[in-house]
């Protein structure tokens, strides 16, 4: 893509600050499980598992794939796992679609599933189990997903159904073309989705739309001029994106912009230089981490999405991510077998 | 865990001592809420007392799923046993009534919390079940207004947006299955179209509320049986609107897709659905494409420097050219203009004018 001289050459000569903080980085995410004598900590428990993959995730795109301790990840995960076969988000909560998700992201990553019953008795056929939790949360009607047996649906749970069970070779366990079609409802006049037909186009569900299409082998559905032209128009003049016409620039939005547009590829209808520095100065130099935008409090969730971005976008020093699976490429390849 | 909009000086300060020990103090009693309720949940202990424990806890954080969960445990529980006797454990009514309350105060709080509009559209599917059809259809009712509340603080608000769809589409659906009929459905339809010229002309920045119109123009449409000459005045006001707009602020996106929504119901190939005039011929497409030529370009001589203008003349000199090769509206030249302009105005999309003019041949 026309991008990968872009950025390269740019950050060069860019100031020091504009450097990535790679070091930062990584204490600060391996930091995020001492905090408990912060509230927050506790506050945020709802969100464990999935910030363990968002940590992991960053911490191999970063190049320090083992700075979080192997055993103690996947003991953890055991600990979250359910009868039925689904995890929640930390032991003790309910099982659901999202945590479910991260947890086989999780696996994939550390490339754990052929070793699992050294983790937990009966390791492999309880985590075998899940696929069979994920396909149950089809309906059979609409072909969308539930998120849990509370029945709350939107294309975010169905992508994760896809996304999960084709990184373990389970996709005839669902009825893909009814998924798709199910997606296929949800476009708008602009050529981009929302949660659920007839919802606003939002670039959050965009990325979650392409990303089960594209495992689907199904982008022909894809209207990719007018898509990719309203998703060009997320970029605001800082560099960084918005997820919807008229709302401020949030370094998330980098990835699911941006991940959207290199499904298409049509990641060369932005300026990439200017995007990068925007995630840069997201940075939060001192203490690790990246925020929102410029000078607000980092979360992990915004420091995986800040650095899938940059590796995107080719940044120097950074381990090529998957658009569509957010995470590294050569886990994908793996799994995927291309 | 996912911070949006949080300074960061208000949360790096060195906490003094003191700080640290209330902040302990504080997860210590967060921590004992949270067992005592979930050692409840783990005996089915689905009383009204656990009930206010949860209240507490979701008070504290409604982000917490699970608790969402046993709520809703506990609550099944107790309606399924208000049908006798004991009313101690109050009737399924007031425990309805008091959840609408909560979940209200909690999202004027949190509005963009997931896990309290679910709780929300469970709820009201619930009192459907508990309390009938026609009490459920006044709760559905109020909702509307709830979700007005919401957007008027907020009028952006993804979750209010797709719950009112959704409380819309629940309004028909009872309208369908009782005696109201066809009249209310069919008012329904008129007042969310009305809501969205409320809101676009309050602020025509508003997309949330452009793109809604443009979902419920169709139905519209099909309730008012509109015949072809209704729909053709329809499409007439839609553009005065939006052309109003564009000249009231050119540099708002949302306006243009707007615009270019109207554009795509007029190309042969949108989908007869949604259509808005449905027996167009070319030559009456190529009036509107002129029609809209001529008024973007007169805006031209005083925003020569708004890029949205290029666009959309590039838009609709492509549209022209798929239904009439030949024009003297305007030439090759100007259409290479237009992308010049393009890519002197937007730098940061250059790659997709390069794209472009490459696709044009130009």
């Amino acid at each position: 893509m026309s991008l990968v001289s872009g950025p390269g050459r740019a950050m060069s000569s860019m100031p020091s600050e504009l450097k990535l903080c790679v070091e930062k980085h990584v204490s600060y995410i391996q930091s995020l499980d001492t905090r408990k004598d912060e509230l927050e900590y506790w506050l945020t428990e709802h969100l464990r598992l999935n910030g363990l993959y968002w940590g992991l995730t960053a911490l191999h795109l970063l190049g320090h794939p083992e700075a979080l301790p192997r055993a103690g990840i996947l003991e953890f995960l055991f600990s979250c796992l359910h009868e039925n076969g689904g995890f929640g988000a930390a032991p003790g909560h309910d099982p659901h679609m999202l945590y479910t998700v991260s947890a086989v992201q999780i696996l994939a990553t550390l490339d754990a599933f052929d070793d699992l019953d050294s983790y937990a008795i009966d390791g492999r056929q309880k985590v075998a189990q899940c696929r069979s939790y994920i396909a149950s949360l089809q309906d059979p009607e609409s072909g969308t997903f539930a998120g849990d047996e509370w029945g709350e649906k939107d294309t975010r749970f169905l992508y994760g159904a896809l996304n999960a069970l084709s990184l373990m070779g389970f996709m005839h366990l669902v009825d893909v073309d009814k998924a798709v079609q199910h997606v296929h409802s949800c476009v708008n006049f602009d050529g981009a989705y929302g949660t659920s037909p007839g919802a606003e186009s939002h670039s959050g569900q965009v990325f979650t739309c392409l990303g089960a299409l594209t495992i689907a082998g199904r982008l022909d559905l894809v209207d990719r001029e007018k898509l990719g032209a309203w998703l060009s128009e997320r970029q605001l003049k800082s560099g960084g994106l918005n997820g919807r016409p008229e709302k401020t620039e949030d370094v998330c939005y980098s990835w699911w912009v941006m991940s959207s547009l290199a499904m298409i590829e049509k990641l060369h209808w932005i300026d990439g230089e200017k995007l990068a520095s925007f995630i840069l100065q997201c940075q939060d130099s001192e203490h690790g981490g990246l925020a929102d935008s410029p000078g607000n409090m980092v979360d992990v969730f915004h420091t995986v999405f800040g650095l899938a971005g940059l590796s995107l976008l080719k940044y120097p020093g950074l381990v090529e991510v998957d658009p569509v699976y957010c995470m590294p490429r050569e886990v994908t390849r793996r799994c995927l077998g291309k | 865990m996912a911070s949006h909009g949080v300074s960061r000086s208000s949360g790096t300060a060195v906490r003094t001592e003191e700080a640290r020990q209330k902040e302990l103090q504080q997860i210590a009693a967060y921590k004992d809420l949270t067992n005592v309720v979930n050692k409840k949940i783990a005996e089915k202990e689905y009383t009204l007392d656990v009930l206010g424990l949860v209240t507490k806890l979701l008070n504290e954080n409604p982000e917490y799923y699970t608790i969402w969960n046993h709520r809703r445990r506990i609550l099944s529980a107790l309606f399924a046993g208000s049908t006798a006797e004991n009313d101690s454990n109050g009737s399924a009514e007031q425990l309805i009534q008091d959840d609408i309350l909560l979940t209200f105060a909690l999202l004027r709080k949190f509005p963009k919390c997931y896990w309290i509009w679910n709780h929300r559209d469970w709820l009201l599917n619930k009192a459907e079940s508990e309390l009938g059809a026609d009490t459920g259809r006044q709760l559905w009712a109020g909702e509307l207004q709830i979700v007005s509340k919401m957007l008027h603080v907020d009028s952006r608000n993804f979750h209010a947006w797709s719950y009112r769809r959704f409380v819309v589409q629940q309004l028909k659906r009872l309208a369908s299955t009782t005696h109201a009929q066809t009249m209310s459905t069919k008012t329904l339809t008129e007042s969310e179209f009305d809501y969205t010229t409320k809101m676009i002309k309050t602020n025509l920045s508003n997309f949330s509320a452009w793109h809604n119109r443009s979902k419920l123009i169709p139905l519209l449409l099909d309730e008012r049986n509109a015949d072809s000459t209704a729909r053709r005045t329809l499409l007439a006001s839609e553009l005065d609107l939006i052309c109003e707009a564009i000249n009231t602020d050119p540099f708002d996106q949302s306006i243009w897709f707007y615009h270019q929504y109207l554009m795509s119901t007029l190309s042969p190939n949108c989908p007869p659905s949604d259509q808005i005039v449905q027996d167009l011929s070319n030559s009456e497409r190529q009036k509107y494409y002129e029609h809209e030529m001529e008024y973007i370009r007169e805006i031209l001589d005083d925003e020569a420097d708004c890029k949205w203008i290029y666009e959309a003349l590039l838009f609709l000199a492509r549209a022209y050219l798929e239904v009439e090769a030949g024009t003297k509206l305007f030439t090759t030249k100007d259409m290479r203009a237009w992308l010049d302009e393009l890519n002197r105005l937007d730098p940061l999309r250059r790659g997709r004018w390069r794209d472009l003019a490459d696709r044009l041949n130009i």
